[in-house]
């Protein structure tokens, strides 16, 4: 075809990042809706809840009135918040005290909990099978070292399962402890005072990984690399810290929600975009140069290959800039999104499922369209963000305007044919 | 009626427009977005108008003018929006164009052009199918079926999906002729578009025709459509054979 002997414009690789992020995001939100749909039982039965943490304050029961409904959930979603706060505080602390080995191990076992324990089936083969889809989704967490794709799936696993336990909690509560945990979220990142941002700063002056779940998009190979596969691009802040030499600080916290315990918490959920510091199979490079932004605003830096010459980095000027006011892409390197991202999306799109399946599509658009104002604003504030209360906030108000207004509207227009 | 069923409709309003995204739109990530985007947009829209006519609903069936005004209020709404579509997009494709300039990549090619284009009508057709037929068609899974009033000889399930399919394709196209009028400042294209759109609207609309006639009528209106897409840009030609195939093959079993 004619297309073939065209020079690739840039309509073929833009936005490649955000779509890498989407989708797991999007495979995430489907699982779970069909788990919910295929699972659930008349919901206002089925807030037998077991007691969790979740429910300790308030457990809802059908006849109570809209009010009392309120006033416990908005109770049972303080707890909650008050509880998410006191752990990740516990998680800054040792942090700072170096007790990495700890947290590693903590994230394990809890990662293996949630794998395990969620299917109720007693079946010997089936807890063989059972024992070692946990232990390879343990091992995958743990080591990094794993095919980026097995981590993933992983991960995509373990958020649906988390989020499908949440959606099980009564409906009240569930709503208003999302829009609890957006505002903590908020909080909790931007306020100096703020544990996530405590930990996150933590982490990139120690130049270390937080020890956390986080999902990493994968990272962008350029088309022409031909025999390389691995990170080809790499981006640097050029904020005025980093001087000489700088990964630019991975920052990434997350949500470990441990299923059946329901009981320890690590929460935070972080926007960052990282340099690709994972594949270290650029041995002999560098980790990253820095030229002074020239006149511009604070600029990510790019280094990116020739076309026709294979140069691995280059100094670039600030050619991506201009893609901060209009696109807000930036260039490459990793995207991360914390695991609680992926968990408290798929609570809000299983929830919507529980009532219909317009309220599902509507939910979905919402919570897509701020992931992408919130990549918008991470590239265009150059630190760590979080990525919950855009998304959430969203959700819920697409949520109230599908119930309330849409779906009289469409099903009257339907029912009288009446279609545009 | 069954799963099997509910799938069948779901596939009818939905089939080609998935052809279509696996195709062309899963390629290039940036048309994925311009998807998402155009489908976000139209929900707005649709949320907007259900505002402002929630307080009138239900409407009687009985005089059919409410249903007029909704509709050619609905129909205007829409239009416009699908202007400040376009001047959005001017405004993206400047940004495009600087963008491609500093990266050393050629500016953006017609084919682009259409082909974001495309993907904002796609973006409205889904959104149309997935609001109008495919919510309304979870008890399609179950063990019965339901008719309307308006057409009792088929069941309601079947005719939103054949309507959304329908309306998917004219809305993908013409969001492409749209813009090609915009673009060139032709004004045949540019009023075109609105008047095919308020006339399937009203077409529908208009049931005193058997369910069968009214079918053919849209479908024919499509044919139409599709000849004037086929005039403006260049599809490959398998894409458009296909399409133009199945188009037939739906007239003829609708107008039997």
């Amino acid at each position: 075809m004619a297309q073939n002997q065209r020079p690739a414009s840039i309509l073929d690789t833009l936005g490649e990042e955000i779509v890498r992020i989407i989708t797991p995001v999007s495979i995430c939100m489907l699982m779970v809706v069909i788990l919910v749909s295929i699972l659930s039982l008349d919901d206002s039965s089925s807030s037998s809840a077991m007691p969790t943490i979740a429910t300790i304050a308030y457990s809802e029961t059908g006849s109570d009135s809209s009010w009392d409904k309120f006033m416990g959930a908005l109770l049972n979603s303080l707890v909650f918040v008050a509880v998410v706060t006191a752990v990740t505080f516990i998680l800054v602390l040792l942090f700072y005290l170096r007790c990495t080995k700890f947290l590693k191990i903590y994230l394990g076992f809890s990662a293996f909990v949630v794998l395990k324990f969620s299917f109720p089936i007693d079946c010997v083969t089936f807890l063989v099978i059972l024992y070692n889809f946990a232990v390879v989704g343990v091992l995958a967490v743990f080591i990094s070292k794993m095919a980026i794709l097995v981590t993933q799936a992983y991960l995509v696993v373990i958020g649906m399962l988390v989020a499908y336990w949440f959606t099980l909690l009564p409906e009240w509560t569930t709503w208003v402890l999302l829009v609890a945990m957006a505002l903590y979220d908020l909080a909790a990142v931007l306020l100096p005072v703020g544990p996530l941002r405590l930990l996150v700063e933590l982490a990139i002056s120690r130049d270390e990984d937080i020890p956390a779940l986080v999902y990493e998009a994968r990272p962008v190979a350029h088309h022409d690399s031909g025999s390389r596969d691995g990170v080809v691009r790499r981006r640097v802040w050029s904020e005025r810290r980093n001087v000489l030499h700088d990964s630019g600080g991975d920052v990434n916290s997350n949500a470990i929600l441990s299923g059946n315990a329901g009981s320890n918490l690590n929460s935070g959920v972080v926007l960052s975009v990282a340099s690709g510091h994972n594949d270290t199979r650029l041995a002999g490079a560098e980790e990253g140069r820095v030229v002074e932004a020239n006149a511009e605003l604070s600029a990510p830096l790019i280094d990116r290959r020739m076309n026709d010459n294979m140069h691995r980095q280059e100094e670039d000027d600030t050619s991506e800039n201009l893609l901060l006011e209009g696109i807000g892409l930036g260039s490459t390197g990793a995207i991360k999104l914390g695991l609680g991202d992926f968990i408290f999306y798929s609570v809000l799109v299983g929830r919507a499922a529980m009532y219909d399946f317009m309220t599902v599509y509507a939910c979905y658009l919402a919570i897509v369209a701020g992931l992408g104002v919130t990549l918008m604003l991470l590239a265009f504030y150059q630190k760590a963000l979080p990525a919950l209360p855009v998304s959430i906030m969203l959700g819920v108000l697409f949520y109230l305007l599908t119930r309330l207004l849409l779906e009289v509207f469409v099903v009257q227009c339907s029912m009288n044919l009446v279609m545009f | 009626m069954t799963v099997a069923a509910g799938i069948g409709y779901a596939l009818i309003a939905l089939g080609p427009s998935l052809s279509l995204f696996v195709a062309v739109i899963s390629k290039k990530p940036f048309l994925i977005l311009t998807v998402l985007s155009s489908t976000l947009l139209w929900l707005i829209s649709l949320i907007v108008l259900s505002g402002i006519w929630r307080a009138f609903l239900p409407l009687k069936s009985t005089t059919w003018w409410p249903f007029a005004l909704l509709i050619i209020s609905s129909v205007g709404f829409q239009e416009g929006l699908r202007v400040l579509f376009w001047k959005v997009y001017k405004r993206l494709e400047d940004t495009l164009d600087a963008f491609a300039d500093r990266v050393g990549k050629p500016r953006l090619f017609l084919t682009d052009k259409m082909q974001i284009a495309l993907a904002g009508g796609l973006g409205h057709g889904v959104a149309h199918a997935v609001f109008f037929c495919l919510s309304l068609l979870t008890p399609a899974f179950g063990p019965a079926t339901f008719y309307v009033d308006r057409c009792p000889q088929m069941p309601f399930f079947l005719i939103s999906a054949i309507i959304a399919l329908a309306f998917v394709t004219i809305h993908t196209f013409s969001m492409v002729i749209a813009f090609n009028g915009y673009a060139e400042g032709n004004t045949t294209d540019q009023y075109f578009v609105p008047v095919v759109h308020l006339v399937a609207g009203m077409v529908v609309k208009s049931a005193f025709a058997r369910c069968f006639c009214l079918l053919s009528q849209k479908f024919s209106l499509l044919r139409i459509l599709f000849l004037i897409v086929l005039k403006n840009c260049q599809l490959s030609p398998e894409t458009a054979l296909v399409v133009f195939v199945w188009l037939n093959v739906l007239c003829h079993a609708c107008s039997f």
